[in-house]
């Protein structure tokens, strides 16, 4: 093939993976500006006079919503930080240590990795009413870490694999317990491979819609699962309101993602290769 | 003492203190995740519904959700929806990955771009694309219309509600993919290629001699996980139609929700459970096989 027909076709691959991507996004961002005459018209209007009026409904009409907000961030931050500080301990163990028992736990692990989310809410759904742990943020918290500390573990000892063991034993000889090894050595030098598995928390609890749905209710209630709501009006649901919580919603987890690409790429590709 | 006898001597007194550093993250996921599992086989031998002591019906919940036609309309479903997510996925994928790899203009934001729905919610994602295939003002439909081909009538139709269904899923999960394909593809030495073309290969060889077999490893991890994965599909059909119309779009994960919190029949929800968890492992047996004796020759 002559190289300008190559070119053009590149040209045309690239601008259809942008619009692939980026369409659907762009999308809701710039409807949750418009009145609801452009909203519906047909075709769509690229040109229109912006709006704040959508914003000024979620503020007055749906106050939920900025909770749901609140809540998310909250149990987001728990559940990383919960997330991390375990799969960093464990991936150290698995890093440095051998034993069949640890062969054997990493392996299990793994297999728990398969077993579907919401199988386990048949039995965890009486559980935590008997608790009286339903609609708490702390039950949100533990299980979304639960869920990725498998992954998490598994990121960590990759990570931690490419800290020489020269370090830790220089260390040791000089007097350093366990504990001094793994906070002024370790952890600090394995700093990329936490950010790594806290990007995927982060995203996940953010965004999790299911164990939401089902455990939480009120005073837990996490923005996805209000966004759900105000989509699931049966009659009239306010699109233009509906665009404005999910943009805002989704534009402090987005930025995020951007800026921290690089780790999530690297993150990414460091659980799925080694497990 | 050589670092050596160090090592040793640390192998043998490592048990405890790494048992106790593995603690915090097994401990989780076995009282969370391992325990009920275990619970949910047990309920699944027993009839029983909120509030009332179970009774042993031995397989009497197997054989109800066995022989309930909706249960196999909602495996049908999956089955339809996880074969085309998967393979369109892949194929998306491993496209956008030769792509990059070729070099494109403004990289980094072209990969920001291309990362992006990766960051979206389910219920975004789904309000999103209910608007783009709104059957009156979405601009898919109106595009679609305009060349011609009839509209996706998501609402009505319940195999448009499930194409639907999957393409939302692949926008969701190709940066999953891309990135999986794409880092495999970079690790790909480049001497091969160019060796490959002071031998007067074409591309075409090239790809179907270098390429496609060294990325075969990453396509098939990538592959088993989406496989996975989407088996579990839940949040996109109970957002997008509910099960809906007449309970022709369900998928098992919706059919197992409906049947435990709506019909308050936990026997039968724990037994469609526990068929997951077999489907899931007999996916992944060979990956399992293979982790386990390469961990167990590493690690005796």
């Amino acid at each position: 093939m002559p190289k300008p027909v190559t070119k053009l076709l590149k040209a045309v691959c690239v601008a259809l993976v942008l619009v692939w991507s980026l369409v659907p996004i762009l999308m809701i961002v710039v409807s949750s500006f418009k009145a609801d005459r452009d909203i519906f018209a047909a075709p769509p209007r690229l040109l229109f006079e912006p709006t704040f009026n959508n914003y000024l409904t979620l503020w007055n009409n749906w106050g939920d919503f900025f909770h749901g907000l609140v809540n998310s961030a909250i149990i987001t931050i728990g559940a990383t930080l919960l997330a991390v500080v375990t799969s960093a301990l464990a991936g150290y163990a698995y890093s440095r240590f051998r034993s069949p028992t640890l062969a054997f736990s990493a392996f299990f692990l793994i297999f728990i990795r398969l077993i579907p989310p919401i199988v386990i809410t048949l039995p965890l759904f009486p559980a935590v009413n008997v608790l009286r742990l339903n609609d708490t943020h702390i039950l949100m918290i533990v299980l979304y870490a639960t869920f990725f500390v498998s992954l998490g573990t598994l990121v960590m000892r990759t990570f931690m694999d490419q800290i020489p063991r020269e370090l830790d034993e220089a260390a040791h000889i000089d007097g350093a317990s366990r504990l001094q090894i793994l906070r002024k050595v370790i952890f600090p030098l394995s700093a990329q491979g936490m950010v790594a598995v806290a990007v995927f928390v982060i995203v996940f609890a953010w965004n999790e819609f299911l164990f939401a749905f089902i455990f939480t209710t009120t005073n837990a209630k996490t923005a996805p699962l209000v966004i759900s709501e105000m989509y699931g009006a049966v009659e009239g649901v306010e699109w233009g309101v509906l665009f404005a919580a999910s943009t805002l919603q989704l534009l402090p987890v987005l930025i995020f993602v951007i800026l921290a690409q690089k780790h999530l790429v690297a993150g990414l590709t460091a659980g799925a290769t080694k497990g | 003492m050589s670092s050596l006898d160090l090592r040793r001597q640390s192998r043998v007194k490592s048990a405890l203190p790494a048992l106790f550093m593995v603690g915090p993250v097994q401990l989780m996921v076995i009282s969370m995740i391992f325990v009920p599992v275990l619970f949910v086989a047990w309920l699944s031998f027993n009839e029983s519904s909120f509030g009332q002591a179970p009774v042993f019906v031995g397989l009497q919940n197997y054989v109800q959700v066995l022989s309930d036609p909706y249960f196999w309309r909602a495996m049908g479903n999956t089955i339809l929806v996880v074969l085309i997510v998967v393979h369109v996925e892949l194929l998306l994928g491993l496209g956008v990955a030769l792509l990059f790899a070729s070099g494109v203009p403004m990289r980094p934001l072209l990969l920001a771009a291309v990362l992006a729905p990766y960051a979206v919610s389910e219920i975004s994602a789904v309000v999103m694309w209910r608007y783009l295939f709104d059957l009156d003002v979405g601009f898919a439909t109106q595009l679609l219309t305009a060349l011609g081909l009839p509209a996706l009538e998501w609402s009505i139709n319940p195999f448009h509600g499930l194409v639907l269904i999957a393409l939302l899923s692949i926008w969701l999960h190709l940066p999953f993919t891309f990135v999986i394909l794409y880092a495999a593809r970079l690790a790909i030495p480049n001497d091969l290629y160019e060796a490959a073309g002071v031998d007067g290969a074409s591309a075409f060889q090239k790809f179907r001699r270098i390429t496609l077999p060294l990325l075969m490893p990453a396509m098939l991890i990538a592959m088993l996980f989406r496989y996975i994965f989407a088996f579990r599909l839940f949040s996109e059909v109970w957002l997008m139609t509910g099960g809906g119309p007449a309970r022709q779009t369900e998928v098992l994960a919706v059919y197992l929700y409906l049947e435990a919190f709506r019909y308050n029949a936990f026997g039968e929800a724990a037994a469609t459970g526990w068929l997951l968890v077999l489907a899931s492992l007999g996916l992944a047996v060979f990956y399992l096989r293979r982790l386990y004796k390469e961990m167990f020759a590493a690690n005796a």
